[in-house]
């Protein structure tokens, strides 16, 4: 049984460890009028390369594993869903919910435990509203930069997995069976996150502030099971959604698509 | 038994040009072939404007660079126009959309409206309880058809849809059915495996559509005033079973279709189901959860699980189970047969469009499409498991040829009273 990651991940120590990110001290947060919780880890601040230029990173908590449907369908049913086919309003700074999906939206890839997919952007930015409006905290997906650096665990050394070292630590395609998987049942990166480099992309926010997919899922392949790995909204993510407009909360298409939250001290 | 012919046999020039209206009348003038030629426009109404069918309208534009828009009807205004400034928004089709103030029509007749237009094609994607009456005026108008799933909610209806549209391509209009996954090229290839043999002969499916609430009843409270009964449940169309059929109909009705599609669209001998609903829902009159236990002849049997209520366990798959191995679609991505080998299907799943494409293709060649055998079986089926969970009976096919079941409103006024039906009490409810 491997216990550990053996190579660049483990081996590579980090930067600076959360026990010394300053007043950050990792804690877990508790989704209003549930039992669910999500695991929220301080990572200090530090930098990291993008496209050859050096980033600084504040402090930040980032959850431990990809939002899983539990914590997803809590914020679905604190209030009304969106009209299916009239989802084009809501006020700017108003929380909505998701509308009802055309199609299954977990895909009956499981659902408790599984990491939330086909979202849009605005699905996860609305679900981050709402935690942030009911915890009075400031929850928000990762800029591309945080999202990198957690996943690289601080290190700036290149992040290049043997197949032995992929079976433990992701679910990619010589693993997943061609779906997504449980989360947090792999071994986690340096920081303690979990599936960084598998099972689902998620959503981040490039410089820009526009919305980019980071990581690669459980239909890559090896030799892209690396931090740089990003993808864009296109329009073959909607494909098979049959409705007009299609469907802002949904993605029919995006089965890869998932997000882990951060949290702003 | 089967009856499952794709296209009718080609037509003649002749006898094409005998069944053309107006604009057939013009081209034939000028000595084309009508529609024969991408650049002839084909004329197109949606009747039925809301997601789904502004998605089949924009499905439609985006299958034949000749077509275009002309009319749209709806009973709402607000939808029609929504409808409207989407598919003129669309950035590949919308200058396609040439719908006018004149050719938007709003009520219960509008269907009628649009019909009496020189349209070539309508689109008929209303709450399915209207269909049957949409089908019919559609086919006396002579238009081809696309009618999206299902064929409509009770068996009366689904007769009489039937018995106007079969023979469509004799008819010389083509006549498509919403049952989309028909129009997808894995699942085609996997039930023609099946078909050949791949699996031996087919012994059980299972099917599930376990899903949670589509469209649920709002209170009665947040009625607006003024709003009038009929208005109210055609607005929440989904919750009633003269307009929506049910869950089983009008969502797992696909299933259904698979099941069928599987047993080469030999309908099934019986059936028993039960059902029932378990979350409140309002003044809602439709189930929340049918299970339908199928049978043919040698004991071939069928589940059909189908369920919508928020649960942590989804699916929507299909098991086979043959004499010589057994075959699954798990999901909508995971196509698996397992016979003397294992096949995996792969490919994009691109059903709704493929089914305009070929719509309009067989229009423009005259290879006229007819899923109108295959559309009433498949309804028919899943309205003999409706049958059998509301009532606890056995429901047998010749039953369902034989039902009266007719709950379509005898007077259907816009600004009128519409009682509602109480929800079906298994034992107390009888076959009708």
């Amino acid at each position: 049984m491997i216990t550990a990651v053996p190579g660049a991940l483990a081996q590579t120590p980090p930067a600076s460890k959360p026990a010394q990110a300053g007043a950050l001290a990792s804690y877990a947060e508790s989704l209003p009028n549930s039992v669910v919780k999500l695991n929220m880890v301080a990572i200090p601040a530090g930098t990291v390369t993008l496209a050859g230029k050096k980033v600084p990173v504040k402090p930040f908590w980032i959850a431990n594993t990809e939002t899983p449907w539990e914590a997803y369908d809590v914020f679905a049913a604190s209030g009304p869903p969106s009209v299916a086919y009239d989802q084009t309003k809501f006020a700017a700074d108003a929380i909505a919910r998701p509308s009802k999906s055309y199609i299954l939206p977990d895909l009956g890839w499981g659902h408790h435990g599984y990491p939330v997919i086909n979202v849009s952007f605005l699905s996860v930015t609305m679900f981050c509203r709402w935690l942030s409006s009911a915890t009075h905290k400031k929850y928000r997906v990762p800029t591309e930069a945080e999202w990198e650096y957690a996943c690289r665990a601080g290190s700036s050394a290149p992040i290049k997995l043997t197949k032995a070292q992929a079976a433990a630590s992701s679910w990619y395609a010589d693993n997943s069976d061609g779906k997504t998987q449980l989360v947090g049942k792999k071994i986690p990166n340096a920081w303690k996150l979990y599936d960084m480099l598998g099972n689902v992309g998620e959503w981040a926010t490039d410089a820009d502030g526009k919305p980019v997919l980071c990581g690669p899922n459980f239909k890559d392949k090896l030799a892209d099971l690396t931090p740089t790995i990003r993808r864009r909204w296109e329009p073959a993510w909607q494909a098979t959604d049959p409705q007009l407009p299609k469907s802002r909360w949904w993605l029919s298409d995006g089965f890869f698509v998932g997000f882990r939250v951060v949290c702003e001290p | 038994m089967t009856n499952n012919s794709e296209t009718g046999a080609p037509q003649t020039r002749r006898e094409f040009l005998k069944t053309t209206t107006v604009a057939g009348a013009a081209l034939a003038a000028s000595g084309n072939y009508a529609f024969a030629q991408g650049s002839d426009k084909l004329k197109v109404a949606l009747i039925g404007c809301g997601g789904r069918g502004s998605g089949a309208a924009a499905d439609a534009l985006s299958a034949d660079p000749g077509v275009v828009l002309t009319v749209m009807a709806d009973v709402f205004k607000d939808h029609l126009d929504r409808s409207l400034a989407n598919l003129k928004g669309e950035p590949s089709v919308g200058k396609r959309v040439e719908v006018t103030a004149e050719n938007s029509f709003i009520g219960l007749d509008a269907y009628q409206k649009a019909l009496a237009t020189n349209v070539d094609v309508v689109l008929l994607t209303t709450p399915p309880g209207f269909r049957p009456q949409h089908i019919k005026a559609a086919v006396e108008a002579g238009k081809h058809i696309f009618a999206e799933k299902p064929m409509g909610t009770d068996a009366a209806g689904v007769r009489m849809a039937y018995e106007a549209a079969k023979g469509a391509a004799a008819k010389k209009r083509a006549f498509v059915a919403g049952f989309c996954w028909r129009y997808d090229n894995p699942r085609r290839e996997f039930y023609k495996r099946i078909h050949e043999g791949a699996i031996g002969q087919v012994r059980h499916i299972q099917a599930t559509y376990l899903t949670g609430p589509v469209k649920p009843m709002p209170p009665a409270s947040t009625r607006p005033a003024g709003v009038s009964d009929t208005e109210w449940q055609i607005r929440n169309w989904y919750n009633f079973v003269w307009l929506c059929g049910d869950g089983l109909i009008e969502q797992a009705c696909h299933s259904v279709d698979k099941i069928l599609w599987a047993m080469k669209d030999e309908p099934p001998l019986r059936c028993v189901a039960t059902g029932g609903r378990q979350i409140p829902n309002n003044e809602g009159n439709i189930y929340d959860h049918i299970d339908v236990f199928y049978e043919w002849p040698d004991g071939v049997r069928a589940t059909m699980a189908q369920r919508q209520i928020n649960c942590d366990y989804n699916d929507n798959s299909d098991y086979i189970v043959g004499s010589k191995g057994h075959a699954f679609i798990k999901g909508w991505n995971q196509l698996e047969i397992h016979g003397d080998a294992v096949v995996k299907i792969p490919g994009p799943n691109r059903m709704y469009r493929q089914e305009h494409e070929e719509f309009f293709a067989s229009i423009r060649s005259g290879k006229l499409i007819d899923n109108s055998e295959r559309m009433w079986r498949s309804t028919l089926a899943g309205l003999m498991g409706r049958m059998a969970a509301y009532t606890g009976e056995e429901i047998t096919w010749e039953q369902m040829l034989n039902s009266k079941e007719n709950l379509f409103p005898e007077h259907l006024d816009w600004n009128g009273k519409l009682a509602i039906a109480p929800m079906a009490i298994p034992g107390k409810n009888k076959y009708v």
